[in-house]
This record gives structure tokens, C-alpha cells and sequence, in this order.
């Protein structure tokens, strides 16, 4: 069950980043396109970079940890299960990868 | 007093709410609860030695090792039973989160209940201590060394004073129940008083706005509901009047008003019975024993009926969300069933009753 404390407060995060990143980085191309190319765009693609490698790696962090734990009490009582519990383990690194395409596709 | 529920109070080995780690342990501690076939194969053997060598194939063998050095009958086998689920019920309070314990532990309080009720009328009807004993089951807070301690009292007035001086929570609705048991001669107040305590404390304890809480707060309605319909088979089958058979109604229930309390304790016969309880959801399990009820008119048919139902609604909160506390509810009752089934079979074999019958006696398989 999600602790509604919690979600509330991913919910507050994911606004106000929404609030001030999208924007400032619509700003930033803005800039861009007019040939403007001042030091502000390139600040403004470094954290939005930044954010997404981050932010999918503490979404995937949090995803592991839940997983790792279920796996744990799971693997105590049948101990035959552990390829199973290592690729859902692992599953989780696809947020991270899709975060570090983002980056990427940011900075490119 | 050591109960089983406050022993592993000290591990905390998961955050207050994380379902996580307990739950996945409990999906693998089902998939070891016995199947339909190795009932069938417990059904089949010649005699309680075959039985006793079938069930050292399962979870129960290390349990069983411990009391066959005192002999391989029926008291030894009901003795290791015992101590699995006491063993069982230790290991799963170790590992759940402070809601999940909170939870059971009411939900299991009904036990206490069960068992100070089974001791009661044990010595009501001067059963002894080994018969009354092997009914019991000791997984609510009162441990075995608590039931051997009521047990070992010679009538129900001495299992009341020994309750009242150890300060047990159910002492003052024992006392009361027993003053008015005296003055009608009656044994059903001391029972009623303690189902009264039970719906009172449990429905304190889960009065909290969670959604764990508001699901087990159903399933504690659906149990009242089915204490009050017990209750209204008994005053109709006794043509108690209206007016003392409300003395003896529940409150806390949803589905079982008084108005229809009132209706079921004036219906005359098991059919108007079942016609006013048609809207309830315990209506078809009813009607599925009607015509066993024909066969054998006693009001233990709809009984029985009646707690297989709350059973397999507790064995049911396994599909419930996986991140919720159904997981061990269900768990833990699917276990007490597997136990109770297993107690059948060895009483069974003992009497030497036919598998055919056997077979009918279990429940959930």
C-alpha cells in the first residue's frame, strides 16, 4: 500500500518541478531558436539533465529497495526462487537507462 | 502470562507499515499449506500410524518428532498440532509490521474467547482436562501456559475466580455474565457476555481511518452479524419471546438489524428462518445446508455453516491487495483451518469413522 504521506509529497515535487523546469527549459529553446545562445540555456540544459538522470535514478533506487525487500521474505521461505528474484531485482535499471537516454537527448 | 502475540514484540524488523518484506514471506509460507490432494491421501490411510507417517512428509514432521518419544496416538498427534500452529503463529507475529500485529491480534482475540468458552462448558458438562484441551486453540493472547492454568480448575466458578485474579481482560464480562447465569440458569449469558466484550474491545482497536482498518472493521460486522444470527436460531428454536430474545442482540453488526433480529426470532420454522435472512450474504451458505437441515434438524448444521462462511472470507483476503494486511489474515486463518482438518482426520482414525463421512466433515478442501 503507498503511504499517502509519501505520494503526497512526490506529488508536491513533481509540481513544482513542473512549475519552474518546463518553462524555464521552453524559455531556453526559445532562446535558442532565436540564435540567442547565451549562457542560460546551457545552465538550463545541465540541470535538466541533471534532474533526469537523478530523479530516475532515485525512482529506481526506491523501486529496488521495495523489490529487495519483498525478494528477501520471499527467498526465506522458498530458497529455489533466486534467478527469479534477481531479474526483478534488476528490472528497475530500465528507469535508470531511459533517464540517462533523456540526458542524452538533453545535452545532444 | 506469555502470549504468543506479545512474545516477538522486541524485532522490529520491518518499518510500522511496510508490507513488503512479510508478505512476500507469507505467499511462500502459503504455497507449503496442504493441498486437496494430501487431504485426500491423510483420508486414506489405514490407521493413525499410516496417518502419523504421512504427515512426517510435511511441515508438521519436526513438530510431530518432539512428542512421539511419548507415543503414536491421537493425544500425541493433537499435541503436536498444537505446537505447530503456536510454533507457526510465533514465527509469522516475528516478522509482521506493527499494523499488520496490531490487526491480527484483535482479529485472533476471538480465540481467547473460543477457548475460555470451550473451557467453560468443558467443566459445565465435567469433560476432562485432555478432551477439553484437544478443542483448543492457543494463538490469541492467552498462551497454553494460561489454558493449562484455567484448565487445571475443578468447575466453571473456579475458572472465573482464577480469570479474575490474574486481571484477564475478559474477568468483569465473566463475572457478569456468570452473576446472571446464576439467577436464570442459563449458560448462554456467560457466553454472551463474553461475545459482548469481544465485539466492544475488538471494535475499539480497529477504529482507525485506514484502509486496513476499515477492511478488517467489515469482516468484524460480518462476525457479529453471524453471532447475532446464531444467537436468533437459538431464542427461536427455544420460542424465547421478543422481548428476552433482545437481551441478547449484538450491536456493531451491518448486515443483521434488530427489526430483522426480531423478524428471525419470530419465524416459526428453518424456512421462514432462511426467507427473512434472504438479503443477507450468508443467505446462500445457509441455503446450501437446508436440505442437510432437513436430514438433521439441529441449529450446529447452520452454525457450522455459518463459520466455514467467515473462514472462507478469511481465507479470501489473500486476493486482496498484496501490500495489505489480507495477506496474513489469511494466512494465519488458512493455517487454523489446515489444523482443525487435520485434528478431523485424527479423530477419525481414532473412532475409526468412514472416510466418506470423514471427507464431509472437512472444511475447505
Amino acid at each position: 500500500m503507498i503511504d499517502k504521506r509519501l505520494a503526497r509529497k512526490v506529488f508536491g515535487i513533481v509540481v513544482f518541478l513542473s512549475a519552474w523546469l518546463v518553462p524555464a527549459l521552453a524559455f531556453a529553446e526559445e532562446a535558442a531558436a532565436a540564435g540567442d545562445a547565451s549562457w542560460q540555456v546551457a545552465v538550463g540544459k545541465a540541470v535538466a539533465a541533471g534532474l533526469a538522470m537523478g530523479l530516475s535514478a532515485l525512482a529506481a533506487g526506491y523501486a529496488q529497495a521495495k523489490i529487495g525487500s519483498a525478494g528477501a521474505g520471499a527467498l526465506a521461505e522458498r530458497p529455489e526462487l533466486p534467478i527469479w528474484i534477481i531479474v526483478l531485482q534488476a528490472l528497475p535499471e530500465i528507469i535508470v537507462l531511459l533517464g540517462f537516454v533523456s540526458a542524452i537527448m538533453i545535452n545532444g | 502470562m506469555s502470549p504468543v502475540i506479545a512474545q516477538k514484540e522486541k524485532l522490529p524488523i520491518v518499518g510500522p507499515r511496510d508490507y513488503g518484506y512479510p508478505n512476500a514471506r507469507l505467499r511462500g509460507m502459503r504455497s507449503r499449506l496442504l493441498k486437496a490432494e494430501a487431504f485426500e491421501h491423510l483420508i486414506a490411510t489405514g490407521g493413525m500410524h499410516q496417518l502419523i507417517q504421512e504427515l512426517m512428509r510435511t511441515e508438521y514432521a519436526s513438530d510431530l518428532e518432539e512428542v512421539l518419544i511419548h507415543g503414536r496416538g491421537a493425544a500425541e498427534v493433537s499435541d503436536a498440532l498444537q505446537r505447530h500452529l503456536i510454533r507457526i503463529h510465533e514465527k509469522v507475529f516475528g516478522f509482521l509490521n506493527q499494523e499488520a500485529k496490531d490487526i491480527c491480534a484483535t482479529m485472533l482475540g476471538r480465540w481467547d474467547v473460543f477457548n475460555i468458552k470451550t473451557i467453560l462448558r468443558g467443566k459445565l458438562y465435567g469433560l476432562g482436562s485432555a478432551e477439553i484441551s484437544g478443542n483448543l486453540m492457543p494463538v490469541g493472547a492467552l498462551g497454553s501456559v494460561d489454558l493449562a492454568g484455567l484448565l487445571a480448575q475443578s468447575d466453571v466458578s473456579g475458572v472465573i475466580d482464577t480469570a479474575s485474579t490474574w486481571e484477564l481482560p475478559q474477568a468483569p464480562a465473566l463475572r457478569d455474565g456468570y452473576e446472571k447465569y446464576q439467577a436464570t440458569g442459563n449458560f448462554v449469558d456467560v457466553e454472551l457476555a463474553l461475545d459482548r466484550y469481544y465485539a466492544g474491545w475488538a471494535g475499539s482497536r480497529l477504529a482507525r481511518r485506514n484502509s486496513n482498518y476499515a477492511m478488517i472493521r467489515k469482516l468484524l460486522c460480518a462476525q457479529i452479524d453471524i453471532l447475532n444470527t446464531v444467537t436468533a436460531f437459538r431464542a427461536s428454536r427455544d420460542r424465547l419471546s421478543l422481548e428476552a430474545a433482545k437481551e441478547y442482540f449484538l450491536s456493531g453488526g451491518d448486515g443483521i438489524s434488530v427489526s430483522l433480529f426480531g423478524q428471525l426470532v419470530a419465524a416459526s420454522d428453518a424456512g421462514g428462518l432462511l426467507e427473512a435472512l434472504r438479503s443477507t450474504p450468508f443467505s446462500a451458505a445457509l441455503e446450501g445446508v437446508a436440505s442437510q437441515y432437513a436430514e438433521d434438524p439441529s441449529i450446529v448444521v447452520f452454525e457450522r455453516a455459518l463459520e466455514d462462511y467467515f473462514t472462507r472470507k478469511m481465507v479470501a483476503l489473500s486476493s486482496t491487495d498484496s501490500l495489505g494486511v489480507g495477506i496474513p489474515l489469511a494466512y494465519l486463518w488458512g493455517k487454523q483451518n489446515e489444523v482443525t482438518n487435520i485434528r478431523i482426520i485424527t479423530k477419525a482414525k481414532e473412532v475409526g469413522i468412514p472416510l466418506e463421512r470423514t471427507r464431509r466433515e472437512l472444511i475447505l478442501v
